[in-house]
């Protein structure tokens, strides 16, 4: 094996490792014990190699992890080249996780990265179960409460190594947060859902008989105006040709109504659901969640408890607090939510009663999980076999 | 989105006619629905100066290298040692090490965007202090991260006021930073409380208008489509109208204005209702607050007036705007009911239930009654002796409910602060002020000699550092010594407090670890981009116009249980 660890290499991380402060818990085993789990023995998946996934991968490496899985599904757009400092104009079009982990290996020798260029639901539990830590930095809610679901699933009482912290970051504009979920222990990424802002959904009738803003045309020509002319194929709303259309057919109308301020910007800000994004911002989330994860993975000092919000439009505004574990949450929650149904209903008809449901928030393919662990709960529980509800 | 730019006025300057924007539009696309045109201008022109080519100074160039900052000047005299090697990651590993910091870290910057200029500078700031203080003057902005105390007094003295400095300091988990400025005037703060809609104070048109509508007998679906605006006005004026008959002449003043008068006023609102889904209506009753919140001037902007009328920059177009502002105060001639009190009406409405043709009516009105006491605020604003553009009279408009001066302090004034102000503050924030005084007092260490100077820590190649030596629990009594010293008598140090921050130092007093960097270069970037941008409101000691002295304006984070705080 080629020494990659040069003198000095470690100064300054291994202040840190060499010696307790005060807010560090009795078990740290300063000095080379922990200096060897970290660099030797630990394993941590960056699901996401964005905005956020950037500089993860970069300030894990840097920390002294040297074994990185990293996951994402997309390749490189030029308005990635912001913030996204892992690449450049010549990677475009290429896999955000197999460029980012090569130049991570480039830069930071003895490191390994390993990328999937893929979904995070192509992998199965057993590939889960590897990892000592799962970092998230998705732009998704959907995604999120996907890995969110499979960590807590994955949770043996019988097994502590089952136990897989989930450390989540986000940022949106100046505006961000970081997060630690230690799943079936802390509020879960399901019991904090309702802080989400609601997307701004626009009533069908507004868009079709009575816009008043420009969104509002731009919504009439992407949602109802492109099938009707296109018929089946889809709006690419990575195609500038495409944006094009909707802009041109949007400004027609908004002329109509009288209504200013379609923009070709604009249209492409709704169709995408653009969200502002600057590299300062997802340095301070990306740094905190990386924070966390060395703090975790050394026990070098507390770590977060469990939330930290970040506001930095008006001075600089944060607060951090314990989110709390929702006693009914649909995914780490013990408690059960009363549902009367009749015996004739299908599987169909009940996933769709629980999808209307608003305390549920569910979507489809959680349900469907659930419904399955329902099925056979209630049928080991007919059998005697499970005292579940 | 609360924080993001109105997307139409957002990339329309810099994209091209036909539609769709240029490459260097697409490329800064996710910052221009922050900032628009005008702050990437501003950024795009900005010269900064950063010393030494630490792990955190790069993470804050690197944040500001990649949104386009115009030029910067990386200052650096020392080679790469193992250990910077090691801990930034703008220098190329192991390759860098025995070079010039500066030249391997501006390389490594420069490859995130080839629209921006670095220069690499590797005299020792010491020297330039004496031999070209005029040309560090010619930055807008300096950040100065874990410098020694020596070369911070000189810089700070020497670049104040003109040149804003950034003073990082950082030391394992903690870490504080300040911004050095007298004054900092914000028009476009981007806050989140809307211009007020003077339901309670109707223009005339909007009054009228109201009035006029037949709401008994008028169609069911027109009647359905009035905007919650009209509804509130036409309710209120009925209100005051009744009140008139019993109590005498309001002259338009008066609202509900105890629970049950409230409670009342939802009631009459909910009896106007014809059919029982006019969601307008719902809106309204909703909306009814806006009633009894009486418009007026906020209270930050009317401290502005007296600012201003006796600050003797009176030249400058920020002053002469707030000016004519409080001209425009005293006397709106284009609102005969309410002349005084009132900021010009901005033409910016919310969406509302409504059908499109009311929608746009209602923007009208508001529309020409915005053009027309826009009028008069240019006449007051042309009496004065400085000439402001339109746009920039448009934007002050827009966005004077929200104006922001802000007032800084010097280094002197903040390292460590006033032995009175330090005291008040250990009691309202322990934690804050207990680690910046651990952080004040380790660089104190350093300049008498008690611990070494940062460099010869980080250089490997040499004798054991200082610090080393220094045993823990020695340096904390160090620490606490020197801090006792920052305090008036009598006044103690909070213990768990710190106990905490001391402690944190003394483990680590010349760490600087990367996940800090990276915290640091994010916020510290943050702040940079919003005193340049002159957009957003950047941390500060307080209101300019306020005359209480109770802020340090220095941002301090703690990085083990997550938290930053502003004192």
């Amino acid at each position: 094996m080629v020494q990659t660890d040069w003198d000095g290499r470690y100064y300054h991380i291994d202040q840190i490792l060499d010696t307790p402060g005060p807010r560090t818990d009795e078990g740290f085993m300063a000095g080379n014990g922990v200096k060897d789990f970290l660099r030797n023995q630990s394993k941590i998946l960056v699901i996401g190699a964005g905005g956020l996934g950037c500089e993860i991968l970069a300030n894990l490496a840097l920390t002294g992890f040297k074994d990185i899985h990293v996951i994402d599904m997309d390749t490189i757009d030029i308005s990635n080249l912001n913030r996204q400092f892992l690449f450049r104009p010549k990677d475009v079009g290429k896999s955000k996780a197999i460029v980012a982990a090569e130049f991570i290996m480039n830069r930071v020798p003895g490191v390994k990265v390993t990328p999937y260029f893929g979904k995070i639901q192509d992998k199965d539990d057993e590939y889960y179960l590897q990892f000592n830590l799962v970092i998230c930095g998705l732009d998704s809610v959907e995604a999120r409460r996907w890995i969110n679901a499979t960590l807590v699933n994955l949770v043996d009482p019988e097994n502590p190594e089952s136990l897989k912290p989930l450390i989540d970051g986000g940022t949106e504009g100046f505006k961000g947060q970081a997060r630690v979920i230690l799943p079936t222990i802390t509020s879960c990424y399901e019991c904090s859902l309702e802080m989400l802002n609601k997307p701004t959904a626009f009533p069908i009738c507004t868009i079709a008989n009575t816009p008043r803003l420009p969104e509002h045309c731009i919504e009439w020509a992407s949602v109802l105006e492109w099938p009707r002319v296109h018929g089946d194929k889809k709006l690419d709303t990575d195609n500038p040709d495409d944006i094009s259309w909707t802009y041109n057919v949007a400004a027609a109308r908004a002329k109509e109504f009288n209504i200013e301020g379609v923009t070709w910007s604009l249209t492409q800000g709704v169709v995408k659901n653009i969200i502002p994004a600057i590299a300062s911002t997802n340095a301070i989330i990306a740094a905190s969640c990386c924070n966390e994860a060395f703090k975790i993975a050394t026990s070098s000092a507390a770590y977060l408890n469990n939330y930290f919000m970040l506001i930095g439009t008006e001075s600089i505004y944060s607060y951090t607090f314990e989110h709390e574990k929702k006693a009914n949450c649909p995914v780490c929650g013990g408690d059960s939510l009363p549902l009367n149904i009749n015996p004739d209903t299908t599987l169909e008809e009940l996933i769709e009663m629980l999808t209307e449901r608003q305390d549920m928030q569910s979507n489809q393919e959680s349900i469907i999980v659930n419904c399955f662990k329902a099925v056979i709960s209630a049928s080991s529980a007919a059998t005697g076999g499970s005292d579940q509800t | 989105m609360n924080d993001s730019q109105p997307l139409e006025t957002a990339t329309t300057s810099i994209q091209a006619p036909s539609g769709a924007p240029d490459a260097k539009t697409r490329r800064y696309d996710r910052q221009l629905r922050l900032w628009a045109a005008s702050g990437q201008t501003a950024l795009e022109s900005a010269r900064l100066l950063v010393i030494p080519a630490s792990a955190t100074a790069t993470s804050i160039l690197k944040n500001l290298v990649l949104p386009g900052l115009g030029h910067f000047t990386l200052m650096d005299d020392k080679e790469v040692t193992g250990a910077d090697a090691g801990n930034n990651f703008f220098l190329d590993g192991m390759k860098s090490i025995g070079k010039s910091r500066a030249e391997e870290g501006v390389q490594g910057l420069l490859e995130l965007n080839d629209g921006v200029e670095g220069v690499a500078d590797v005299r020792d700031i010491k020297r330039v202090l004496k031999s070209d203080p005029e040309w560090l003057k010619t930055f807008d902005v300096v950040v100065a991260h874990n410098l020694d105390s020596s070369i911070l007094d000189d810089l700070a003295d020497l670049l104040w006021p003109g040149t804003h400095l950034v003073v990082v300091n950082s030391a394992g988990f903690l870490a504080e930073f300040s911004i050095h400025f007298r004054e900092h005037q914000i028009i476009e703060s981007h806050s989140e409380t809307a211009a007020s809609l003077r339901i309670d104070k109707a223009f005339p048109a909007l009054l009228d208008y109201a009035m006029s509508l037949p709401l008994d007998t008028m169609d069911i679906t027109d009647h359905a489509h009035i905007p919650y605006p009209v509804i509130l006005v036409r309710a209120l004026e009925e209100w005051r109208r009744e009140c008139e008959q019993v109590n005498g002449p309001s002259s338009g003043q008066g609202a509900p204005s105890n629970a049950a008068e409230k409670k009342a006023f939802k009631e009459r609102i909910r009896a106007m209702v014809r059919k029982f889904d006019e969601e307008n209506f719902e809106e309204a009753e909703s909306q009814a607050y806006k009633c009894w919140s009486t418009t007026g001037i906020p209270s930050e902007v009317r401290e502005l007036f007296s600012f201003y009328s006796s600050s003797a920059s009176s030249s400058s177009a920020f002053s002469a705007l707030v000016s004519a502002l409080s001209q425009f105060a005293e006397n709106n001639s284009a609102s005969p009911l309410y002349t005084s009190g009132l900021l010009p009406l901005t033409s910016t409405l919310p969406d509302m239930k409504s059908s499109t043709d009311e929608y746009v009516k209602l923007q009208q009105m508001y529309r020409a009654q915005a053009e027309a006491e826009k009028k008069v605020f240019k006449e007051y604003l042309g009496r004065g002796q400085v000439s402001v553009d339109d746009a920039s009279v448009d934007s002050f408009l827009k966005n004077a409910h929200a104006l922001k001066v802000l007032k800084g302090k010097e280094w002197k004034m903040i390292n460590p602060g006033s032995k009175e102000l330090l005291a008040t503050k250990l009691t309202i924030q322990p934690r804050e002020s207990a680690t910046h005084l651990a952080l004040v007092a380790v660089r104190s260490l350093r300049a008498k000699g008690v611990l070494s100077p940062l460099e010869v820590h980080s250089d490997t190649t040499k004798d054991a550092p200082m610090a080393d030596a220094l045993d823990k629990d020695k340096l904390k009594e160090f620490l606490t010594a020197e801090a006792r010293d920052f305090l008036p008598p009598g006044a103690e140090l909070p213990e768990e407090e710190w106990n905490v921050a001391s402690g944190e130092i003394a483990r680590a007093p010349s760490a600087d670890i990367p996940t800090t960097a990276a915290f640091l270069g994010g916020l510290v970037a943050q702040e940079i981009i919003k005193m340049i941008t002159k957009q957003y409101v950047p941390i500060s000691a307080g209101n300019a116009a306020s005359s209480g002295d109770d802020q340090l304006g220095v941002c301090v984070v703690d990085l083990v249980e997550t938290w930053t705080g502003v004192i």
